[in-house]
């Protein structure tokens, strides 16, 4: 493969970086227009209820309150979701989650709404609730969507070989019960959506909307609108990770038929608390690992029972959980494999998309038992995973045999250990490990020797994760993409595509593969402004599909241009078919005659002959295979692998886990822009040890406690003290230049890694996410009995 | 009531409501709308903006409480199209991702250099820890800031 | 857009300020730094929501400011802890003052919050009070016709409950200088390295004779009701020689205080355990 670059891989500074650093960037909420309404949402303080009727006297003569919308208004689909129409736009008969919205009002002062709203009466009778995900399935269990007949969302079953043969097999076998917590997705920017009548009868949305083209058609749903009545204008998105899609799409909805009713542009805009109370958040998990192995610390088999709580709502459940079923014994050849991965409805606050999507509660759990083994048979964690590892050839628990790209995981696993001093400190801490004195709190005054000499307060530990992922959309669905490119006559180059910018640098990247191949500078090429109505759907913009997918389509795009261009060159400079021409530092070169020409000229020649420079270039990924029943097939057709090393330091007095230093290795195949590249493993490292150590969104009864970031806490530049990016950039045939997926692999590893490290600290294995004080010290989280905000 | 105060050094005058908050009078009065609201209760900083001298948080002041005093958003930070180095070394360190805490994360950046050019890793960290950044891991925001520090005090001690 | 729909009173001067508070009715709520104030009003806190005026007391002069003299620091209530990080005095004299400042909130919040705010509404976990406590803190307070010193200790009644009547102000906090040589140690735990509510604060000021304890001053925040000195702990101790025993000692006392100030609650499985071992490394501390 040719590697030698003039764009790709370099750093650049992204296209978008000068509005951003200067406050002109216009996000959703920065816009306003002429007799815009704001709103209000109704909700009751119920988890589960039926609603009995709605008085709405105190507001519906109220000059202030311009509109009043409920589900009457809404002309078609009443109930909405990417995956099943389960979620009610406003909710008319109960709610089964205390985010519901029942109604919205309008008017000018958007203050006085969020007063007024409270004045409206609501009739409910409370329902049993259930919260407990375990108890779901259970026959006497409650019916969240009694229409549905169960609480199963969705059930991915997987069987690979024999596994009781090959418990029978092993010479040890280990069974565990891990669980990951829920956690929020904490974008800074709140959700905002403005949605305006135009005159064709349609609407235009203008929102902090991840995948503009789910919002269609979720909205054309709602409305009853053809797509070409209803475009969706992206604003600059304040962060997502996978958490502005079916919550967008539900306030696109909520906002297009206020709009259509209310006859003028209708903005809503969420507080951190509405958006914490009613955005999804990413599956809890319980996990049931059940593993056997010989001597050597080689897997036998692996039985697996994961339960997902998908809480009120579908959501992405089933995709979310079906990443988990090819991934879930992690990237290691094991010959009998029984896996089950369910999701089921609860009344708890619905769960979907976040970044790692369905991977880094199975990587939790099966690195931790990985380690555990390793440990049971005397070898390092970096040995059991050598010895059980994926390689080239090795065939994965979905039977699929891993070709056409290097099957790096051992070599992230070899340049982390080589470039931490893995084992030789692993052993080390090992050796200084000793039992914790004075947390079984079985007496709550000390006896002397609980006391921990000040130069023991602090131990050392450190621990290590690996992982393979999926590229892309796999076997969920169509895998496609498109970019517009369009070289104008001055040599200027504009381009669009259906894939989205969600701060990640998606379009820089693209801007630099389009330079790449026509060999001129990135500043000659402008991204237009996203809009549904210009370019094709490319699928969402999830699954770490934008570079591997984006670059693909924006690489075919451009060499269609170049094919165009090198044709002019060849008939006005008499280049012959024998000589090569090439394009680079916006110049034509050949071979035998050096510099011909610029490429600004090449182009006005091209535009003076009617040769037309404007191209759509399309990416469609490699076929891959499912069957849902044996859970066999080609699930993806390509994969990524990373791995990463935490150093920690615990106090053993106090159950804080110190981040000393994090390496992370990962292939995702060629760089494109290495300062974005890096970028992605900073952030994800930083999110992936949140959920380590700090995150949890806790309920009471359904009740979120952490509303807001007092309580919510996520990682602040304080909490990490060091982060080293390493890349080892892998062969791959597919996507342009081999360039594949990274935003996702770096944060699922973190967790893992935290708490193996913890361990080695302490000699005590956790089992239950996230490692905050109290799991550390204690073993288990502690709760207040209410949902009060405080300390004590 | 007149607000009267100096916005980006010019002086500017706003009739309000006294208890209007200072974020809503700059974003909805004023239509300046780099200040950013992440959570309206002061603890992730996207609404930072400098006030005489120091970082505040604009969703904890009051309209009434800025009159007659100094006030410095990322829309005065600029000189006209020319960027701050701070503005310049945060893009070429890869600083800023989706963008939204990018405002404040400057102003508390620019605050701290402002009283200490030649400050301490810890010490910017202390300044930008009330700025949460759930895009950038902050690696490349204090990259941005210790090159700053180094440009604006060549004795620097990172 | 949210405006807290109060009047916003500006006194210039502290007489001004009082004459507001004299025509005070309960609605009345002084605004200092605001970072209780407007987020309980925005967030609709019970203790805020019904306030309809709020009496900002910034621009008094006359409650700003930190001065030394020779028996006394005396700070103005209304000085942010921002200033209070920055200030030599505070940072040579009161130490334990700066660090427990210096870990509230961010720096933003430091820049706005002032000293008798981080008090006056007696939160459990209000960081500068059991710093202030071991300084033996005395708080001014002013009403238009009336003027009291009376120590911080007193001043603090139960959780969110003060002496402070409806038409008083704190104007300015008084630390004594001492005459011995106390030397000590503030301690914080949050759940996170910055920006923390602390789950357990810890201030100790000592003054050693040789090995001896002279004196001893300890207080605690966050893991009692309200911020407290512990003076049975106190007695117990003084007098007596600093060795590792005496340190484990004082260390259970003190967890044997807290359980029968809180008796057992949800928190206590972890917060007792911490409590005694992180008091026992901060004695160990001073004892090296």
């Amino acid at each position: 493969m040719n590697k030698d670059f003039s764009v790709v891989g370099k750093s650049l500074v992204r296209e978008d970086g000068l509005e951003k650093i200067t406050g002109r960037a216009m996000f959703a909420d920065d816009y306003k227009f002429d007799g815009m309404l704001h709103s209000a949402m109704l909700r009751i303080p119920a988890t589960h209820a039926a609603i009995n009727s709605i008085d709405f006297s105190a507001v519906i003569n109220n000059p202030s309150v311009k509109a009043i919308i409920t589900s009457q208004d809404v002309p078609a689909s009443k109930k909405i979701g990417i995956i099943k129409n389960d979620q009610p736009v406003f909710c008319d008969e109960k709610v089964v989650t205390p985010g519901d919205v029942l109604a919205m009002i309008l008017g000018e002062d958007e203050n006085e709404l969020r007063e007024l709203v409270k004045s409206i009466k609501v009739d409910y009778t409370a329902l049993p609730t259930l919260t407990n995900p375990a108890k779901a399935l259970e026959e006497t269990a409650l019916l969240i969507h009694p229409e549905f007949g169960t609480n199963l969302i969705c059930h991915h079953p997987l069987h690979k070989g024999d596994v009781e043969k090959g418990f029978a097999d092993s010479d040890e076998i280990l069974e565990q019960v891990y669980t990951t917590q829920t956690i929020e997705h904490a974008y800074i920017e709140p959700e905002a959506v403005i949605a305006l009548p135009i005159d064709n009868g349609g609407v235009k949305i203008i929102g902090s909307i991840q995948n503009p083209f789910s919002a269609r058609r979720i909205v054309c749903n709602v409305l009853n609108l053809p797509p070409e009545k209803v475009h969706v204008v992206q604003a600059q998105l304040g962060g997502s990770f996978g958490g502005k899609d079916d919550n967008m799409c539900m306030l696109s909805s909520r906002a297009t038929v206020a709009a259509l009713k209310a006859k003028c542009p209708v903005k809503i805009r969420y507080t951190r608390e509405e958006s914490i109370l009613e955005s999804y958040k990413r599956h809890p998990y319980i996990l049931k690992y059940k593993v056997g192995f010989s001597k050597s610390g080689k897997i036998k088999a692996m039985k697996i029972d994961l339960l997902a709580d998908g809480g009120a709502y579908c959501s992405m459940s089933p995709f979310v959980t079906w990443r988990s079923v090819v991934q879930a014994t992690g990237p290691y050849a094991i010959e009998n494999v029984h896996t089950d991965v369910r999701a089921v409805y609860t009344n708890n606050p619905y769960t979907g998309a976040m970044r790692g999507f369905g991977s880094p509660q199975p990587i939790f759990a099966q690195e931790s038992i990985m380690d555990e083994i390793a440990v049971r048979v005397g070898i390092t964690p970096d040995e059991i995973r050598r010895r059980n590892g994926l390689k080239l050839g090795s065939v994965t628990s979905t039977g699929q045999t891993l070709r056409d790209h290097d099957v790096n995981l051992i070599p992230v696993l070899d340049k982390a250990c080589a470039f931490t001093n893995f084992a030789s400190k692993w052993n080390e801490y090992k050796n200084k490990q000793e039992e914790l004195n004075g947390y079984i709190f079985d007496q709550p005054i000390f006896k002397d020797e609980q006391f921990i000499q000040p130069e023991k307060l602090i131990k050392k530990g450190i621990g290590l994760a690996v992982s393979f992922r999926g590229c892309s959309l796999g076997a969920e669905g169509l895998d496609q993409s498109s970019c517009f490119v369009s070289i104008q006559p001055d040599g200027k180059i504009v381009m669009l595509s259906g894939l989205a910018e969600n701060g990640q640098g998606l379009r820089m990247t693209l801007i630099m593969s389009a330079a790449e191949v026509l060999g001129v500078s990135s500043e000659k090429i402008t991204f237009l402004e996203s809009d549904t109505s210009k370019m094709d759907d490319s699928g969402p913009t999830v699954a770490s599909r934008g570079t591997l997918m984006g670059a693909a389509a924006a690489k075919n795009a451009c060499d269609l241009l170049l094919e165009k261009l090198e044709n002019v060159v060849r008939v006005e400079f008499k280049v012959d078919d024998s000589d090569f021409i090439s394009f680079r530092e916006n110049l034509v070169l050949s071979r035998k005659k050096g510099a011909i020409t610029k490429f600004d000229d090449v182009v006005k020649l091209a535009s003076q002959k009617g040769i037309d420079l404007s191209v759509i270039g399309r990416y469609k990924s490699p076929d891959v295979s499912w069957d849902e029943h044996s859970g066999q097939g080609d699930a993806y057709f390509t994969y990524v692998y990373g791995c990463q090393v935490a150093e920690v330091s615990v106090n053993t007095g106090t159950g804080e886990v110190y981040l000393n230093k994090i390496t992370a290795v990962h292939d995702p195949g060629t760089v494109i822009n290495r300062l974005g590249a890096i970028g992605q493993v900073y952030g994800g490292v930083t999110q992936g040890s949140g959920y380590g150590i700090l995150e949890e969104v806790t309920s009471e009864d359904g009740m979120i406690r952490e509303l807001n970031f007092d309580q919510y806490l996520i990682p602040t530049a304080k909490d990490i003290d060091e982060i080293k990016p390493l890349f080892l950039e892998g062969e791959e045939k597919y996507g342009a230049w081999g360039a594949k997926s990274l935003g996702e692999p770096t944060l699922e590893l973190g967790a893992a890694a935290i708490a193996n490290a913890v361990c080695n600290a302490l000699g005590k294995r956790f089992y239950n996410l996230p490692l905050n004080l109290e799991e550390v010290l204690l073993g288990r989280k502690l709760r207040p009995q209410d949902l009060k905000r405080g300390s004590l | 009531m007149e607000i009267k105060f100096t916005l980006n050094g010019k002086e500017a005058v706003v009739v309000c409501e006294p208890s209007l908050r200072f974020i809503d009078l700059l974003r909805e009065k004023l239509s300046l709308t780099g200040t950013k609201e992440g959570c309206g209760v002061g603890e992730c900083g996207a609404c930072t903006v400098i006030m005489n001298g120091v970082a505040v948080n604009s969703c904890l002041v009051l309209a009434s409480q800025v009159v007659g005093s100094e006030v410095l958003t990322i829309e005065g930070i600029a000189n006209g199209e020319e960027l701050h180095l701070l503005q310049k070394n945060f893009l070429q360190a890869g600083a800023v991702q989706c963008g939204f805490c990018t405002p404040g994360m400057v102003l508390s950046s620019y605050a701290l250099l402002q009283e200490n050019s030649n400050p301490s890793e810890e010490e910017i960290k202390d300044a930008i820890a009330g700025n949460l950044c759930r895009c950038t891991g902050y690696k490349q925001i204090l990259d941005a800031v210790k090159q700053t520090a180094k440009e604006l005090n060549p004795s620097a001690k990172l | 857009m949210i405006d807290l729909k109060c009047e916003v009173l500006t006194p210039n001067s502290l007489a001004e300020a009082l004459q507001y508070l004299a025509n005070n009715n309960e609605y009345t709520k002084i605004l200092a730094g605001g970072t209780d104030v407007i987020v309980g009003k925005t967030q609709g806190s019970k203790r805020f929501i019904d306030s309809n005026v709020l009496v900002d007391i910034n621009r008094i002069s006359e409650i700003r400011g930190i001065e030394e003299n020779d028996c006394s620091i005396s700070i103005g209530a209304a000085t942010t802890l921002g200033e209070i990080c920055n200030n030599k005095i505070v940072g040579e004299k009161l130490p334990l003052l700066k660090k427990a400042a210096s870990m509230v909130g961010s720096q933003q919040i430091r820049n706005r919050a002032t000293i008798a705010g981080n008090f006056v509404n007696n939160a459990p976990c209000a960081d500068t009070v059991p710093a202030l406590l071991v300084y033996d803190t005395s708080i001014e307070i002013k009403s238009h016709n009336s003027e009291r010193i009376i120590s911080l200790q007193e001043f603090l009644k139960g959780p969110y409950q003060t002496q402070l009547q409806k038409e008083e102000l704190v104007t300015r906090i008084i630390i004594s200088q001492k005459e011995q040589n106390y030397f000590g140690e503030f301690y914080k735990l949050g759940r996170r390295r910055a920006v923390a509510i602390s789950r357990l604060t810890l201030a100790v000021l000592i003054a050693l004779k040789e090995k001896q304890i002279l004196d001893i001053k300890i207080a605690s925040g966050a893991v009692t009701p309200i911020g407290t000195r512990f003076p049975k702990l106190e007695e117990f101790a003084k007098g007596k020689i600093m060795t590792d025993v005496l340190c484990k000692n004082i260390a259970k006392k003190m967890g044997e205080e807290v359980l029968g100030v809180t008796g057992l609650r949800w928190s206590s499985a972890y917060k007792l355990p911490v409590v005694q071992q992180m008091f026992y490394q901060l004695l160990k501390g001073i004892e090296r």
